[in-house]
């Protein structure tokens, strides 16, 4: 097999979730907070790919075609939400936006 | 036959009552025509009973959840046609005291009384587990709304205690007899085997114990009695609390030996508690229903400690106690509700003086209160009596805390009587207070005339209660 | 015979009914007659049964049972009624002295406002002594115990507008409901080991207890008897009871309600007998009640309160002749007492009604002018109770000394507390006698002018009066002694208390003699006014205050019961009962408010929460792996 071992891989892998899971909790602008949800939702592919490619199964590569999809959906419902909160002149700001509070 | 129509007939009337536009005086008039009905349908049924006979009597058995063999059983022990008795007697009073005064909305109000008396009935008389406990439900719910809609000021707080006590205990009541019908493969009474559980014991017991009530499970009462209006104070002291005690016979000591006698000595110590702490508190009340409330209590104790006594003596006079005590009782609430209405309070520190100008108020109020002490010669005592001579062969000391009871009982009972009828005219008993008119009368002198009947004649109903009046056998040999 | 029982117990209870039920439709003094009536019937009852059981001959008496009135199990009371030497005895007494009582009344109680309530209560009384004294088993004795107790307190509250009416009548009830209490646990004790109530089951089986047994028995009636009797320690509640009108004291706190103990001691003699310790407390009991009684009658200031003292000390005596076992001899004190006493209520009564309601002696001087046949009567009555040959109570009184003398050496102290007492007697009859109608210095009181009264209170005064001269002549003993040998079939007379011929005289000459030096010390105080009251201060006060009993009851029993009373009130029903509820419900929202906090509202805390969940689940599925 050329190039790094499946462990390095990982290691990106698990250093760009991190950085996602990071800026979900940390960053305030909800922008911000979907562009750190798809480092995130990347990082898990590239585990995924990673993984199929060590393990010469295709379902890993698929699986990461499916994640794309979700993730380009996703992002779709949270944009579209982002674009509602703006237009109605509140604060894009998640620590703001917290009425759904019991 | 007899037994069903006691308990659906008013109920009947009720749907009646609720569905047609009918006016206030024909509502009311219907309403207090069915409640004679009954105690007519009542009176033929104790005619025809036979005391000597064991067993079952008027029963009737229908299929309702086959899966789970549970029926619809109703029938009559003797016992049990005194209380039911009890109940239609009181009813008809209740209801007709409805009727004179004039509440509004009488169409629900009436249904509701209505519907009441068919469900207490019901539960005096249901032999099937889960029967019982549907009856015992439905019997709480017209009485939420009586004290809700038409009681005094402090009505909701008082509803929502009261619910949240009676529907604690419900619960575990319904867990305790899931329980004892799983086990024994039936929620029959009469069929059912005895069980030995604690635990469904003490399911049963604190459902029952928080109905009658028992010391300290008593916390709805003084509020509830307070705040609700005086006939439905009446039924609530004269009735429904005997449904606890009438529970604790038929169910937790008939159907669970073992336990009973494991835990007599606790229940022996709350009933006299009950008792002695409810003599101390009516000593110390400052209204006339707050007398008669706690005196409630102590009466339930009583009755407690005749039942767990577990002798002859016990038995017959806690069921002769149940019925002369909830008749006075009633009595007495009634009589408070007339005094309220002719000077709006029944509070101590105002009233005083209305003996003077109301002969009438004044003999009834005297009768009933000094029955009510059980004075030597009336029928509560010969209860009273019977209950602890008969708890004195269990251990001497009960009778002794009975005995001190007795004294008690003359104190705070006199007080109240004085206070409201003797010394210095209060400050709102004023001219137009005017003496029971006519209408009062025709209520009240009849529950007098039978304490009287049974102070006369006590051993009317202590010695037919139980077939051939040997009630420990009776309830060893579970009725049967 | 028993017929006449019947009708001598329900009688007066008809007459109630009647004039319950009748209310306004009868004339007020139609009530007067109605009970009157009533009572005078019962009397006939009382005299057919008397002479019926002479003619019968029956030892033991006869009980005649009309239905089972309470029945348990194996345990049976029937509604009885028990025809006896001593009950026909006390049924004559109590319905002939009631009958002139309630004659009486009519003319007292004219023009009161409520006078049918009153003829009501009286008839209601003279019913509920009648069952005490006939009741055929002990749960109906118990039945007229606590019925006569409630007549006491209907009517020494009568006059309920008057707060001190109202407090006597609840003191006296109240106490009265004490023995009450103690009567039904020896009931309680009899049941458990004999299982009956009845007459013949009891007395048979009393010798055959145990000793601790058989004591508390007769320890829990001795209760009841001290209880209705007013004696020493439960007599608090006699002198507040004159607060009644007069004839309700001369009827029920004279003649026969305070009465009722002696008889029951005389109609449970077997079961006293076989506890002997008890029935020597109780002649005990009544030699210092006799003592103590007889000490504060001469401070007292009010006619009636000498005059309740006065009853209490001369139960005093009956106890003691109870006590030592001469029941006859208790029983025709009961007797002669009845007379005596009740005519010098009545005479009192006379006195009271022609001052208008005055009762203080201190303004009464010298109303011997304004009212002589009163003045005579009360002489009479007082001559009796000091017990001065011909009069009866010197028959009846002497015989007691008598009785005690021969009975050990304790008996020897009961007697000389006896002549003590008749000393003390002595003195306060007289003292009252004189101050009230003797010589005065001032001018007569103000009376309202209409002489003595009206015929119906005056004839039965008159035969009192008669009464008082002669009813004792029935008995002498030991010449003469036909009521002993009447009762002997129901209370024979102990041999320890049947004294000789010696004692019997030393105790008559003694008597006599002690009687006449405390009249002859009246005369000096009071009569003739040569010395003045001696002045004990500390005595005086003590006697003022009635030994201070009023005083340690209130704080031994009245305070205490009201203190734990509150303390039950604000600190366990307020405090935690009632609060139980509320604390459940405010447990809940508690609970909730906190479960509430969770739900921020901020998505972080939700990734968070979402992020560590799902580890912790992975970590756990991997370990369960």
């Amino acid at each position: 097999m050329l190039g790094p071992g499946v462990a390095w891989y990982l290691g990106v892998s698990a250093f760009l979730f991190s950085i996602g899971a990071l800026g979900v909790l940390l960053r305030r602008n909800p922008l911000i907070v979907l562009l750190s949800l798809e480092i995130m939702l990347n990082g898990a592919n590239l585990a995924l790919i990673a993984f199929s490619r060590h393990a010469g199964n295709g379902a890993g590569q698929i699986f990461a075609l499916a994640v794309m999809a979700v993730a380009a959906s996703e992002v779709c419902v949270g944009l579209g939400l982002v674009v509602a909160i703006h237009r109605r002149r509140l604060e894009l700001d998640v620590d703001r936006l917290s009425e759904l509070r019991g | 036959m007899i037994t069903t129509v006691l308990i659906w007939l008013p109920i009947a009337a009720a749907i009646v009552v609720w569905v047609l536009p009918l006016s206030r005086y024909a509502t009311g008039s219907l309403a207090v025509l069915v409640s004679l009905a009954e105690v007519g349908v009542w009176i033929e049924q104790a005619f025809r009973f036979d005391f000597s006979k064991h067993g079952l009597q008027f029963s009737q058995r229908g299929g309702w959840i086959n899966d789970l063999h549970v029926s619809y059983h109703v029938g009559v022990y003797g016992f049990s046609l005194w209380l039911v008795g009890l109940t239609v007697i009181a009813m008809a009073a209740c209801t007709s005291y409805g009727f004179w005064v004039g509440r509004d909305r009488p169409r629900a109000y009436f249904g509701l009384m209505l519907f009441l008396t068919g469900a207490t009935v019901g539960v005096f008389v249901a032999q099937d587990l889960l029967l019982f406990y549907a009856f015992f439900e439905a019997m709480l719910i017209p009485l939420y709304i009586l004290v809700g809609v038409w009681g005094g000021p402090g009505r909701l707080g008082a509803t929502i205690k009261f619910f949240i006590y009676t529907a604690a205990g419900s619960l575990l009541m319904l867990a305790a007899l899931i329980a004892y019908g799983l086990h024994a493969g039936t929620f029959d009474l009469v069929d059912g085997a005895p069980s030995f559980s604690r635990w469904i014991f003490l399911g049963f017991m604190l459902a029952f114990v928080i109905k009658a009530p028992l010391f300290p499970f008593h916390g709805w009462l003084p509020e509830t009695y307070r705040e609700a209006p005086p006939e439905v104070t009446a039924v609530l002291s004269g009735v429904i609390a005997k449904a606890g005690t009438y529970g604790m016979l038929r169910i937790a000591i008939t159907k669970l030996p073992e336990p009973t006698s494991y835990y007599r000595t606790l229940i022996l110590a709350l009933a006299a508690a009950a008792l002695v702490y409810g003599s101390l508190l009516a000593f110390r009340a400052p209204d006339l229903r707050g007398v008669v409330a706690y005196s409630s209590l102590a009466q339930s104790g009583l009755i407690a400690l005749g039942l767990f006594s577990g002798t002859n003596l016990g038995y017959d006079g806690a069921v002769l106690q149940m019925v002369a005590h909830g008749l006075v009782s009633t009595a007495l609430f009634l009589l408070a509700g007339t005094v309220e209405r002719r000077t709006t309070t029944d509070q101590f520190a105002l009233l005083g003086g209305m003996a003077k100008g109301r002969p009438a108020l004044a003999t009834l109020l005297m009768t009933c209160g000094i029955i009510s002490l059980a004075v030597p010669g009336s029928a509560n005592f010969a209860g009273e009596f019977l209950i602890l001579a008969g708890v004195f062969q269990r251990a001497w000391w009960w009778a002794a805390i009975g005995a001190g009871a007795i004294v008690l009982a003359a104190m705070y009972m006199l007080r109240a009587i004085s206070a409201v009828l003797h010394q210095a005219r209060g400050s709102v008993v004023t001219e137009e207070a005017l003496d029971l008119r006519l209408g009062e009368l025709s209520l009240i002198v009849p529950l007098v005339a039978g304490l009287l009947f049974l102070s006369a004649w006590p051993a009317g109903v202590s010695h037919h209660s139980f077939a051939g009046d040997q009630p420990v056998q009776s309830v060893k040999g579970q009725f049967r | 015979m028993t017929a006449g029982a019947w009708l001598c117990l329900f009688a007066p209870l008809a007459g109630t009914l009647v004039i319950t039920l009748g209310g306004a439709r009868i004339p007020r003094d139609g009530a007067g007659w109605i009970s009157t009536t009533s009572v005078f019937v019962a009397f006939a009852g009382a005299a057919w049964s008397f002479f019926g059981l002479r003619a019968h001959g029956s030892e033991n008496g006869v009980v005649s049972t009309a239905w089972t009135w309470l029945q348990g199990g194996n345990f049976k009371v029937g509604l009885s009624v028990f025809v006896d030497p001593l009950s026909t005895m006390m049924m004559l007494i109590v319905s002939g002295v009631g009958g002139l009582i309630v004659l009486y009344s009519i003319g007292y109680m004219d023009g009161d406002d409520e006078e049918r309530r009153y003829f009501a209560y009286m008839s209601l009384f003279v019913f509920s002594m009648l069952l005490l004294v006939e009741g055929g088993n002990l749960l109906l004795l118990l039945a007229g115990w606590g019925m006569v107790g409630l007549s006491s307190y209907l009517l020494i509250g009568f006059w309920h507008e008057r707060e001190s009416a109202v407090a006597a009548a609840k003191k006296a009830f109240v106490m009265n409901a004490f023995g009450d209490a103690t009567m039904a646990l020896a009931l309680f004790i009899l049941i458990v080991h004999t299982g009956s109530l009845s007459f013949a089951s009891a007395f048979s089986n009393a010798p055959l207890l145990s000793s601790t047994t058989v004591n508390f028995v007769a320890l829990g009636l001795l209760g009841g008897a001290v209880a209705k009797s007013a004696q020493f320690p439960l007599h608090t509640w006699l002198p507040d009871a004159m607060e009644g009108p007069t004839p309700v004291s001369a009827l029920i706190h004279a003649a026969t309600m305070v009465t009722a103990g002696v008889y029951l001691i005389a109609r449970t003699h077997a079961i006293f007998e076989a506890a002997r310790t008890i029935e020597l407390i109780a002649a005990g009991t009544g030699a210092l009640t006799l003592l103590m009684a007889g000490l504060i009658a001469l401070v007292q200031t009010d006619i009636k309160r000498v005059i309740a003292y006065s009853t209490m000390s001369q139960i005093g005596y009956m106890f003691l002749g109870a006590g030592v076992g001469a029941y006859a001899n208790g029983m025709f004190h009961l007797m002669t007492h009845a007379f005596f006493k009740a005519l010098l209520f009545m005479a009192a009564g006379i006195v009271i009604h022609a001052l208008s309601g005055e009762q203080d002696i201190r303004k009464m001087r010298g109303m011997a002018q304004a009212l002589p046949w009163t003045r005579w009567a009360f002489l009479a009555g007082s001559l009796a109770l000091v017990g001065l040959p011909p009069f009866s109570g010197f028959f009846s009184k002497d015989s007691i000394i008598a009785a005690a003398l021969h009975d050990h050496w304790y008996g020897v102290i009961l007697a000389v507390a006896a002549l003590a007492g008749a000393f003390l007697t002595g003195l306060y009859t007289f003292r009252l006698y004189f101050i009230v109608f003797g010589r005065s210095d001032g001018p007569a009181p103000h009376t309202h002018g209409h002489g003595e009264g009206p015929r119906t209170m005056l004839l039965p005064v008159g035969i009192l009066s008669v009464l008082a001269v002669i009813g004792g002549w029935i008995q002498f003993s030991p010449f003469w002694h036909p009521l002993t040998n009447w009762l002997e079939p129901a209370a024979r007379t102990l041999g320890v208390a049947e004294p000789t011929n010696a004692q019997e005289a030393i105790a008559s000459i003694a008597a006599v003699v002690l009687g006449l030096a405390g009249i002859g010390v009246a005369w000096a105080l009071y009569g003739a006014r040569r010395r003045s009251v001696p002045r004990l201060q500390l005595l005086q006060r003590a006697l003022e205050h009635k030994f201070y009993f009023d005083e340690l009851y209130d704080a031994l029993f009245y305070k205490p019961a009201a203190a734990i009373a509150n303390l039950s009130r604000r600190d366990v029903e307020e405090g935690f009962v009632l609060a139980a509820g509320p604390d459940i419900g405010e447990t809940a929202f508690d609970a909730g408010r906190g479960v509430r906090r969770l739900q921020t509202g901020l998505l972080r805390t939700y990734v968070f929460f979402l992020g560590t969940g799902m580890a912790v689940l992975a970590i756990v599925f991997l370990l369960a792996k």
